[in-house]
C-alpha cells in the first residue's frame, strides 16, 4: 500500500533516519538499553532498598 | 589543544553546568526555586549538574586533544557527548523552569481563560520537550558538534519504555475482573485493526500507519515509542502520532462528562468510559474528575482501566511486527515472529514489570509505586492533638451524621490511634489487611460525604481523618526513583525525537494521520460507550 507513497525523496529520508542511531544494528542498541537499564536498577535497588 | 575551537560549546557547556550546581549548592536561587515549586529536587540538581559538568569537562578535553578515532570509547561517548549534553541541558531547563513556569502561568490566566492552559494543552516536559527539539532544528538548526549526540535519541527512549515496566503490577490487572480486561483486549486490538484497515484505505505509509495504530490502540505516547521501531517509524511520524492522541484527547476532556452526565452513567461506569476512550492517562484523570470530583471511584476505575491498556503493549508490539513484516514481503512463521522480532526492549519491559509485580521494589499490590500499608506502625499513628479532636468530636456527637460502618470506622480509629485491622485478628495477616482497608475505604467516604456537604464535620476533625488515611498511604523509594529515571529518558529522548523533526518532513505526512486518528478515536468512543452501559455494571473491581 505504501509503495504508491514512497517517492525517491521519501526513500533516502527513510534510510537517513535508520541511520540515526550510534549503534551498528538495532539489535546492539535494544541489548545495551536493557543492560543499562538492568545496571540502572540494580543500583536504584542498591541505594533505595538494600542499603537503606 | 589543537581541536579545542571545535569543542569550545561543549567546554562551555560543562563549566555553565559545573558554576550552574556551584550557585545552586550554595542556596542562591532557594527563593525562585520555592516559586517554581522545584526546591525539593534542590539536591538532585546540584549533583546532576556537578557531575554531567565534570564528566562533559573532560570529555571535551579529551576530544580538543586527540584525533577522533573509532574505538567504543570514540563512538559511544566522546564523539556523541557534545550533543547528548546539550539535549540534557535542554531537559534540565523544561524539567526545573519551563515545565513548572507554564504550570504557574497557565494557573494565574485561569481567571481570566476559565481553564488552566496547561492541563488543556497538556504541556507537561513530553509536549515542550518536542517543541523545543522541532523550534531548535527548524530555527537555528542542529549544531554541528550535536549532530552525533541526537543520534542517541531513540535509544534513550528505548530505556524509558523498558523503565515504564517498574511502574505497573500484575496485582493491578488481577484487581479487574477476567471480564474487563477481555473488554479492554477487545478495544485495544479492534482500534489496532481499524487504524490498519483505515491506513490501507488512505493508502498511507506503512510505518505511519503501524505507530498510530498502537498510539491510538493502546496508551498515547509510551505505545507510540514502544512501537515506532519495530514498524520503523520516522520521527516525524511518531510527533504526529503524539499530536493526534493529545488534540482528540482534548476534546474527548470536555465531551466525554457531559455525554456522561446526560446519559445518566454511574461512576464505575463513567470511569470505564473514559478509561477506554480516552487515550493520555492525564486527559483521563481530567475528564474522571470533572465528572465526579467528590468519589475518587470514576478516577480509580479510569486509571486501571487507562494502565491495563498499557499492559497489552508486548501483544500489540507482536501483532504489529507480524503485520509490518508480512506487508513487507516476508514468509514469518511462529519462531520468527515471536523469537527473532520480538524487540528485546519490550523484553526488557517485561523483565521490570515481572520483577515489580514479584514485589522486589514494593509490595506487588503497588500501582506507580503506591501501595495501602494498614500494619501496625507508630509512624502511621494520628498525632496526639488529633487524637483529642477525634476524641472529643465522638463525645460531642458530631459523627451523628454518619452510617454504621463509617461510624465503626471512626471509633476504631479513636481506639487504635491509626487505620488498622482488628488486633485480635494480627496473625491472620490477609484478614487483618481486608479489615484494614475496609476502614481506610469508610473513612475515605466520610470525608468526601464531607466534601459533598451531606454531613457537617470541623476542619480539625476533616484534617485528623485526612491525615490518618493519608499516613496508610505509601510510596516505594525505589519505585519513585526508577519513575524519576524513565521521566529523564522520554524528557532525553523527546527532545532527540523533534530535533529530527524538519518543516519539510511535516508537510509530507499531510493532514490524513489526524483523519485516520479522528475516525478511528470516534469509533472507539462511541461503541465503547455503548458496551460500557451494557456491559460494566456498579462492580468492576475486585
Amino acid at each position: 500500500m505504501s509503495e504508491n507513497n514512497t517517492t525517491p525523496e521519501n526513500g533516502a529520508d527513510a534510510n537517513e533516519e535508520r541511520a540515526l542511531s550510534v549503534f551498528s544494528s538495532e539489535r546492539n542498541e535494544d541489548l545495551t538499553a536493557l543492560i543499562f537499564c538492568l545496571i540502572t536498577t540494580f543500583l536504584v535497588l542498591l541505594f533505595t532498598k538494600w542499603l537503606v | 589543544m589543537p581541536r579545542a575551537k571545535d569543542h569550545m560549546p561543549t567546554i562551555i557547556m560543562g563549566v555553565s553546568l559545573i558554576v550552574y550546581g556551584l550557585i545552586v549548592n550554595t542556596g542562591a536561587l532557594l527563593a525562585t526555586m520555592k516559586y517554581l515549586g522545584t526546591h525539593k529536587s534542590m539536591d538532585l540538581q546540584v549533583l546532576m549538574s556537578l557531575i554531567l559538568g565534570g564528566l562533559t569537562l573532560a570529555g571535551a578535553l579529551i576530544n580538543s586533544m586527540k584525533e577522533p578515532g573509532d574505538s567504543l570509547f570514540d563512538r559511544f561517548f566522546l564523539q556523541p557527548l557534545g550533543g547528548v549534553i546539550m539535549i540534557l541541558v535542554m531537559a534540565m531547563a523544561i524539567r526545573w523552569y519551563l515545565e513548572p513556569l507554564v504550570k504557574i502561568m497557565s494557573t494565574s490566566l485561569q481567571p481570566v481563560l476559565g481553564f488552566k492552559i496547561y492541563k488543556v494543552l497538556n504541556l507537561n516536559y513530553v509536549v515542550l520537550g518536542i517543541l523545543a527539539g522541532v523550534v531548535l532544528t527548524n530555527t537555528y538548526g542542529i549544531p554541528k558538534f550535536a549532530e552525533a549526540g541526537v543520534k542517541c535519541a531513540r535509544f534513550v527512549l528505548k530505556m524509558g519504555v523498558i523503565m515504564l515496566g517498574a511502574r505497573y503490577s500484575f496485582a493491578e490487572l488481577a484487581k479487574l475482573g477476567v471480564y474487563s480486561v477481555w473488554l479492554i483486549g477487545f478495544f485495544v486490538l479492534g482500534t489496532v485493526f481499524m487504524v490498519l484497515w483505515l491506513g490501507n484505505l488512505f493508502k498511507q505509509p506503512k510505518s505511519m500507519t503501524g505507530v498510530l495504530s498502537a498510539g491510538m490502540g493502546v496508551c498515547g505516547v509510551s505505545a507510540t515509542v514502544a512501537v515506532a521501531p519495530v514498524v520503523k517509524a520516522k520521527s516525524t511520524e511518531m510527533a504526529y502520532t503524539i499530536g493526534t492522541i493529545l488534540s482528540f484527547g482534548i476534546i474527548c476532556m470536555f465531551i466525554f462528562p457531559t455525554i456522561g452526565k446526560l446519559a445518566g452513567m454511574n461512576p464505575v461506569q463513567f470511569g470505564a468510559w473514559a478509561g477506554t476512550g480516552i487515550l493520555n492517562s492525564a486527559q483521563v484523570a481530567a475528564a474522571a474528575l470533572a465528572f465526579n470530583a467528590v468519589d475518587i471511584k470514576t478516577l480509580k476505575v479510569a486509571e486501571i482501566f487507562n494502565i491495563t491498556r498499557v499492559l497489552f503493549l508486548p501483544i500489540i508490539v507482536l501483532v504489529l511486527a507480524t503485520w509490518f513484516g508480512k506487508e513487507s514481503g516476508q514468509k514469518l512463521n511462529f519462531k520468527t515472529v515471536v523469537i527473532d522480532k520480538f524487540p528485546i526492549f519490550i523484553l526488557g519491559f517485561l523483565i521490570l514489570f515481572g520483577m515489580s509485580s514479584s514485589g522486589l521494589f514494593s509490595p506487588p499490590s503497588h500501582y506507580k509505586g503506591k501501595y495501602i500499608d494498614v500494619s501496625y506502625n507508630d509512624r502511621t499513628q494520628v498525632t496526639n492533638e488529633e487524637w483529642e479532636v477525634l476524641n472529643k468530636a465522638m463525645a460531642a456527637g458530631e459523627f451523628s451524621g454518619l452510617n454504621a460502618e463509617q461510624m465503626e470506622a471512626v471509633k476504631d480509629l479513636i481506639a487504635q490511634h491509626q487505620i488498622a485491622g482488628n488486633y485480635d485478628e494480627r496473625n491472620d495477616k490477609a484478614l487483618f489487611d481486608k479489615v484494614g482497608r475496609a476502614r481506610m475505604t469508610q473513612l475515605e467516604g466520610v470525608l468526601a460525604a464531607a466534601k459533598a456537604k451531606t454531613i457537617t464535620l470541623s476542619a480539625d476533625v476533616k484534617s485528623a481523618i485526612k491525615h490518618a488515611v493519608k499516613q496508610v498511604h505509601k510510596k516505594s523509594k525505589t519505585v519513585v526513583t526508577l519513575t524519576d529515571f524513565m521521566i529523564w529518558f522520554f524528557a532525553f529522548g523527546l527532545i532527540g525525537l523533534g530535533m529530527q523533526i524538519t518543516k519539510k518532513s511535516i508537510t509530507q505526512a499531510g493532514g490524513w494521520p489526524i483523519v485516520m486518528g479522528a475516525i478511528s478515536g470516534t469509533t472507539k468512543a462511541v461503541l465503547s460507550f455503548f458496551v460500557v452501559l451494557w456491559l460494566v455494571k456498579d462492580v468492576v473491581l475486585n
